[in-house]
């Protein structure tokens, strides 16, 4: 297991990031909320740099390993050269941040882990830099269906959720309108005193991309 | 122009005093060569009218250059009193002295103009940086230089500040000579690099804690930006020579007020993010060190 990154959460610091579920109006399709929010956001001075796309895959172990477990395999254009792998084992989730080649060990492992195709999830839009906000509007699909929007803010500056709260707030609430309540994600919660790493964002994604799982159809909030 | 006429002036001064000269040459040529053949019988007497007419000629060239030189314009200012004779030193490696002297008299004239410019320049703009302490000279006499203190007091100064502070941390390294290099943590909010030449400030800069500190690139984030450039305007506020410690805890106090840097709203607008520039309040008030936004701080 040489690959293994040891470098991050000491080096691979990032800006605290927000991920938000955006509701679809009824009536109205995905690209059209994308357009209004990417209206929005150039009004207010941005640019646009690129697009981006986070994905995820989902192994179940074989059973003859005795209690199935989820292995969740995600992919950030934002880290290109790295994997993110969660493994939920009951109430704990173990996560493991590797190189691009733990793409190739988990085809090897596919006789003890099979892949659950038709749940590949994936959010991906434009990315944006607004002073030092990065703002990215993604859509979500999950086999070509489109599930519904998510929009990522991340402040570049501030490695501490308890400090930059209040500004993230007001930040959203002015970016998506009083109709959008915007609460601290689940995630963030327990980790408010930390250091924010790659890894807490990919949390947020899962977390997000588990809920347009279990729903059918378009996610209301 | 008017040096043209003076050129002039010189150049016609210079050729009556050759021609002075020469006649005067011609004078004792004569009189050396005595009587010649050419005199004939009575020579004596024509000799002596020669002679007459040569020295009459001496008498009117001497005239034309009394003239000539009377027109000259003397120059006013490098009339250095009674100095003026040392032109007239007949040993050889004394000769150069006078005009050392004239040199070296402009050169003061000068500067004595120019700093009497930079004075009245000075005084109205009234700089905190500069020593001037108009109307008492009597402390003039005690003022040391706070540029060269011992490495070891300001080590003292800097690691008493460190101490008052449990959020704040403060090393120091010196890669520069004996000039300290002071690198701050604050909590999990941002960095800084002070660079002190004895106990007076020299430069800052702020960065955000994941970057990597140095003296001179600026952080990426606009944000940081900014608080270097208050942080700039704060060293300048608080520089005190006469008093290079409490300057140095000022500014640390100030600084360490930015632990609330992305927490604490602006006083003024009660908002976190400016409408327009969507940075949060980056100023700190110097005396109250409360947090507002560049434009709301007037």
């Amino acid at each position: 297991m040489l690959f293994f990154k040891k470098k991050f959460r000491d080096t691979n610091k990032m800006g605290v990031t927000v991920l938000q579920q955006y509701p679809v109006p009824e009536n109205k399709t995905g690209t059209y909320v994308i357009e209004l929010l990417t209206k929005r956001i150039l009004a207010l001075g941005a640019t646009q740099q690129g697009q981006f796309l986070v994905d995820c895959e989902s192994y179940l172990s074989h059973p003859q390993m005795g209690t199935t477990k989820t292995v969740h395999i995600l992919h950030n254009s934002e880290q290109p050269a790295s994997v993110f792998s969660i493994l939920e084992s009951g109430t704990k989730n173990i996560h493991v941040i590797a190189d691009g080649l733990f793409d190739l060990l988990m085809m090897k492992l596919s006789q003890h882990y099979t892949s659950k195709k038709q749940t590949k999830i994936e959010s991906k839009g434009p990315r944006f830099e607004l002073g030092d906000f990065c703002v990215k509007l993604g859509s979500v699909t999950m086999n070509q269906n489109f599930k519904g929007i998510l929009i990522e803010v991340e402040y570049r500056p501030c490695v501490m959720a308890n400090a930059v709260w209040g500004l993230l707030r007001e930040f959203l609430q002015g970016l998506l309108g009083p109709s959008v309540p915007v609460q601290p994600p689940q995630h963030l919660l327990s980790r408010m005193n930390e250091i924010y790493t790659p890894i807490d964002t990919i949390y947020q994604y899962l977390e997000h991309f588990s809920a347009y799982r279990k729903t059918t159809g378009l996610r209301s909030a | 122009m008017n040096q043209a006429i003076n050129v002039e002036q010189l150049n016609s001064a210079l050729t009556s005093l050759r021609t002075l000269r020469s006649s005067v040459s011609h004078v004792f040529e004569t009189l050396s060569n005595g009587l010649r053949a050419e005199h004939g019988e009575d020579g004596k007497d024509k000799f002596l009218i020669e002679l007459q007419e040569l020295l009459n000629s001496v008498n009117i060239n001497l005239r034309d250059l009394e003239q000539t030189v009377n027109g000259l314009p003397i120059p006013v200012p490098f009339n250095l009193g009674n100095t003026t004779y040392l032109s007239q030193e007949t040993t050889q490696d004394r000769q150069a002295l006078y005009t050392q002297l004239v040199n070296s008299y402009k050169w003061t004239d000068k500067i004595h103009e120019y700093s009497s410019f930079a004075h009245t320049l000075l005084s109205q703009n009234s700089l905190k940086r500069s020593y001037i302490n108009s109307g008492s000279t009597k402390r003039r006499g005690k003022l040391q230089s706070n540029h060269n203190v011992a490495p070891l007091q300001v080590d003292n100064v800097i690691n008493n500040i460190d101490r008052s502070y449990n959020d704040m941390k403060i090393t120091i390294s010196r890669p520069f000579a004996s000039n300290a290099v002071v690198s701050i943590n604050l909590s999990h909010v941002l960095k800084a690099v002070v660079a002190f030449k004895g106990l007076l400030m020299e430069w800052v800069m702020v960065k955000g804690y994941g970057e990597t500190l140095d003296l001179w690139t600026e952080s990426r984030h606009h944000v940081f930006r900014k608080v270097t450039e208050n942080a700039h305007a704060a060293m300048l506020h608080f520089y005190s020579p006469t008093l290079p410690e409490l300057a140095v805890r000022s500014f640390m106090t100030w600084l360490h007020s930015y632990v609330n840097l992305f927490s604490e709203p602006c006083k003024r607008c009660s908002c976190h993010l400016h409408h327009t520039s969507l940075l949060p309040p980056a100023w700190r008030d110097f005396r109250t060190l409360e947090p507002f936004h560049d434009e709301c701080k007037q």
